[in-house]
């Protein structure tokens, strides 16, 4: 755009190496398809496919062209005007985002017409805004200020003789995620268009005309989506800022670590902001195959659940039933002497929030105690294939792979809250791709129609055997698609539900070779880490196993009780937030959140990604599998590894797609599964309706150990409840 | 990356007669009146083996790679223990801003941090934690990590999107759910 930094200009990239590959590209491409229309920016030549617009066109070789309303992920709306720029033999400018491109154009974004268009822009805008730059949170990160600098005018016409004072709006009360300062507000309706396209939820809208107009939501509403934490990134400028992060940091002074969120077990790609040792807050990176730009809101905003209940020193129950706290040393000499007494009758219990690492730790260490009593809090059918193979428990047509599809059937899941960054894909492909949805469970809200083909466990087999009004629109589609929450294999008949589906899956025809139909939605972050290392879903094992110690890893969901276990059991629960885990535990070791360790997940599709450190654990809290590590050397069974790269290299040696970081490896063998599946003997329980737990958006916000500590999610639900009763 | 090392010390000592040599050249009196003597040891060579010993003479071009880890006074734990990550930054998302992106960036593991009892700040021990290097392509970052000794590994960016022409007819298509009804 304007300058290049001085860097850049040592290491000699005048562009950088992404505009110059789309030049290439550009015109590698013109000799294949003839039909490419030449058109000239600033003199250059760029082979554009038609109907490409001006702004698109520039920013092929490289050229920016300001913008406020403009947004590429949304559609054009073409009314901040900051992107005119002169086309020659035009007698006006033309707006570049909303014009396309025709033969022979000399577009020229740096002309004095161009440059006097943008600084009248400006001024415009700037007449209407209000001066407060050093009290706003967009400070530091805001296009309008940006852009004044590079393309305003170097003084001010702006002179209130009559002292009225600019223009001043109400701010509005969106809810407890999203502070409005509307005097602020430039009417570039990004936030309208994200709501009533990528939300869905069409709340947001403009009332009044030129200078009286207004964005807001017509009545004082909560803007209720899960989404709703995306409109902040969206604002070009200060109107739209995120309350729990107000007035707490400026961009210029916090330190950004590039993470992976594991709220759920999509694994956004996100940014942890920090400073001062916390994290001050957590914005989306872009991932075009996971998350594109954008982030739900628990993932955003449970931040601070980071620092509340959290366990900082280890723990152990004394005789009066008191969990008191000790140093590493005492702790870790009662717990493994529990654990060599207990000998082979030792069990561990992963929960959601577990990383490879530390499940690759605790299996070692209890295969090494002659245990296999190792399983999954959340449970997944075991007979037929099982677990075996990877297809069966994937989402296997990738997270980007769900837009091209022309038809998806759910099973037994609500996209929306369990996965909503797969619920804003799907939305996408409803929206431009004229996708079909139909669900089988119970009536959710997804925010696009679907059709529904009730909640009967009956329709899966009708669908099934082809008796269903809905078998042919399957067999018809091009590219249909299955996904299975994973909440319904977890009933009793899981095994024949899957077995059900994976037949469907086979029978269902496709046109594309690479297409995957059979598709498993996990709610959980560490649940396909758990499976690919061995990791027995369920907690039958430990129910059955007559256990003297059972470790657990972050379980908290509750899967197991005090009178499941023996009465001399003795409970190690070792994570870092006192919940439901710890409250049954005799002894404590607090171990690393997801921002305090580099660890390793694994996400719904199978793609390994890894967390970075961005601030330290609290207190005496340890990343979890070094806690491992120095239990096994004091228990005699010493694990062969001592830093992050051994235990990295012992992740490979069990499954090498592990470390592979960023990819998902392609799964297969769906014939295999599904005919391993035909053996079992389970019946598909048909009385039993289909059901989901999470149904509507109160549900979504408190769902693990982080998101129960938050005090923002508190209020977020708070907030849906209160806005469920109101008339509007 | 090829370098240009004096390594003539060295291999002057495996020739025992060259070094011979090389000592009378450096003659310390200002005025030798003898008669010029024929050295043996190059009157009795062959015209290759002369041309061997000139090229000896000169500096020698080791291809490979550098490692100036030794040199370059980094205490070892700050080399060897330490993680460096080689990535492609992905555009802001609070912003729509492009030039500071689409190069190459390193950056080190992230160390303790703690808060100093002084004043309440943030303290840490890592002189390391605010060194982010830009370079224009992947390789040279490898090459810079690899001259210093450190660990690195090359975190993959998927930033790359299909394109899509934008319009703005579609908000007004009268039968694509692409319509537009609020403004």
């Amino acid at each position: 755009m304007l300058r290049i930094t001085f860097t850049k200009v040592l290491n000699g990239a005048k562009l950088s190496p992404k505009h110059i590959y789309v030049a290439t590209r550009a015109q590698s491409g013109e000799v294949k398809k003839p039909e490419k229309v030449e058109v000239f920016i600033d003199d250059k030549p760029v082979y554009v496919e038609p109907g490409t617009t001006v702004l698109q066109a520039a920013a092929m070789i490289g050229v920016e062209i300001p913008r406020f309303c403009y947004h590429e992920r949304l559609a054009v709306a073409g009314n901040c005007r900051m992107c005119l720029v002169e086309v020659e033999k035009s007698p006006k400018p033309v707006a570049a985002c909303a014009m396309p491109v025709m033969k022979g154009w000399r577009i020229k974004t740096d002309s004095e017409m161009t440059r006097k268009a943008r600084e009248g822009i400006m001024e415009f805008l700037l007449v209407n805004h209000p001066l407060d730059c050093p009290i706003c949170d967009q400070g530091g990160e805001c296009d309008l200020q940006d852009q004044s600098m590079a393309f305003g005018s170097d003084r001010s016409r702006f002179t209130d003789i009559e002292f009225s004072g600019k223009r001043a709006v109400e701010d509005k009360d969106i809810g407890p995620l999203i502070k409005t300062i509307m005097t602020r507000c430039i009417h570039c309706t990004r936030c309208i268009r994200f709501a009533s396209e990528v939300a869905g939820v069409d709340d947001l809208g403009t009332t009044g005309r030129g200078n009286d107009m207004q964005v807001g939501t017509y009545v004082e509403k909560l803007f209720m989506s899960e989404l709703s934490g995306n409109i902040i990134d969206l604002c070009p400028v200060g109107a739209l800022t995120s309350k729990p992060y107000s007035f707490t940091a400026r961009p210029w002074e916090i330190r950004k670590v590039d993470s992976i969120d594991v709220l759920d077990a999509v694994g956004s790609n996100i940014i942890v902001s920090t400073r001062t040792g916390e994290v001050m807050r957590i914005v989306p990176r872009v991932n075009e195959e996971i998350n594109e730009e954008w982030l739900a809101d628990k993932s955003r905003f449970a931040y601070d659940g980071l620092k509340r209940q959290r366990l900082v020193t280890p723990m152990i129950r004394d005789c009066n039933g008191e969990l008191k706290p000790v140093d590493w040393e005492a702790a870790l000499l009662t717990v493994a002497k529990v654990i060599k007494n207990a000998g082979s009758q030792v069990g561990a219990i992963a929960g959601g929030l577990a990383d490879a690492e530390v499940l690759v730790a605790v299996k070692d260490l209890l295969n090494k105690l002659g245990s296999e009593a190792l399983c999954t809090e959340h449970t997944f059918p075991l007979d037929g294939s099982g677990t075996d193979l990877r297809s069966s428990y994937l989402l296997n047509n990738k997270i980007a792979g769900v837009e091209e599809a022309d038809l998806v059937l759910l099973i037994g899941t609500n996209p929306r809250l369990e996965a909503p960054l797969l619920n804003s894909r799907l939305r996408k492909g409803w929206i431009h791709n004229e996708l079909q949805v139909a669900l089988i469970g119970p009536k959710v809200d997804l925010r696009y129609d679907y059709e529904h083909l009730g909640d009967d466990a009956k329709v899966l087999k009708e669908i099934v055997s082809g008796r269903h009004q809905f078998s042919s629109k399957l067999k018809s589609a091009k590219k249909p698609l299955i996904i299975v929450g994973s909440e319904l294999l977890e009933r009793a008949d899981g095994a024949a539900v899957l077995s059900a589906v994976q037949t469907l899956a086979a029978n269902t025809p496709s046109q594309d070779k690479d297409w995957k139909v059979l598709n498993i939605l996990h709610k959980v972050a560490s649940q396909v880490a758990a499976f690919d290392i061995g990791y027995t879903p369920g907690v039958d094992k430990i129910r059955e196993g007559n256990l003297k110690a059972l470790l657990l890893i972050g379980a908290d969901e509750g899967a197991i009780d005090k009178s499941d276990l023996p009465q001399d059991c003795f409970v190690i629960y070792q994570g870092h937030h006192g919940d439901q885990g710890a409250s049954i535990a005799d002894a404590i070791l607090p171990g690393a959140a997801y921002t305090e360790k580099q660890a390793t997940y694994v996400n719904t599709e199978g793609r390994a990604q890894e967390t970075l450190v961005a601030v330290t654990a609290p207190g005496r809290a340890r990343e979890d599998w070094k806690i491992i590590r120095a239990l096994s050397e004091i228990i005699g069974a010493k694990l062969p590894y001592d830093n992050l790269n051994e235990i990295r290299c012992r992740l490979e040696e069990v499954a090498p797609h592990l470390t592979r970081y960023g990819s998902a490896e392609e799964a297969n063998y769906f014939k295999q599964a599904e005919q391993l599946a035909k053996k079992i003997k389970i019946q598909l329980d048909e009385c039993t309706p289909i059901d989901v737990k999470i149904k509507e958006l109160q549900d979504y916000f408190m769902t693990d150990a982080i998101t129960r500590a938050s005090p923002t999610m508190a209020k977020c639900v708070q907030a849906v409840l209160k806005q469920k009763q109101s008339k509007y | 990356m090829a370098s240009t090392l004096l390594r003539t010390t060295k291999v002057l000592s495996k020739y025992p007669a060259f070094t011979k040599l090389g000592a009378s050249c450096i003659s310390t009196s200002a005025v030798r009146n003898t008669d010029p003597q024929i050295k043996n040891d190059i009157a009795l060579l062959k015209p290759e083996e002369v041309e061997h010993k000139k090229k000896l003479q000169n500096y020698i071009t080791v291809e490979g790679t550098t490692d100036i880890s030794t040199v370059t006074g980094i205490p070892e734990d700050f080399i060897k223990e330490r993680r460096v990550r080689i990535y492609e930054p992905a555009k802001n998302c609070m912003q729509s801003g492009t030039s500071n992106i689409g190069h190459w960036e390193l950056d080190f593991d992230t160390r303790e941090r703690w808060e100093n009892p002084l004043m309440g700040w943030c303290s840490s021990g890592d002189p390391l934690s605010n060194m982010k290097v830009q370079f224009a392509t992947k390789d040279e970052a490898i090459d810079y990590c690899e001259k210093n000794g450190w660990q690195y590994y090359v975190q993959e960016s998927k930033l790359d999107k299909k394109f899509k022409p934008k319009s703005y007819g579609v908000n007004f298509s009268w039968n694509k759910r692409t319509r537009v009804t609020t403004k």
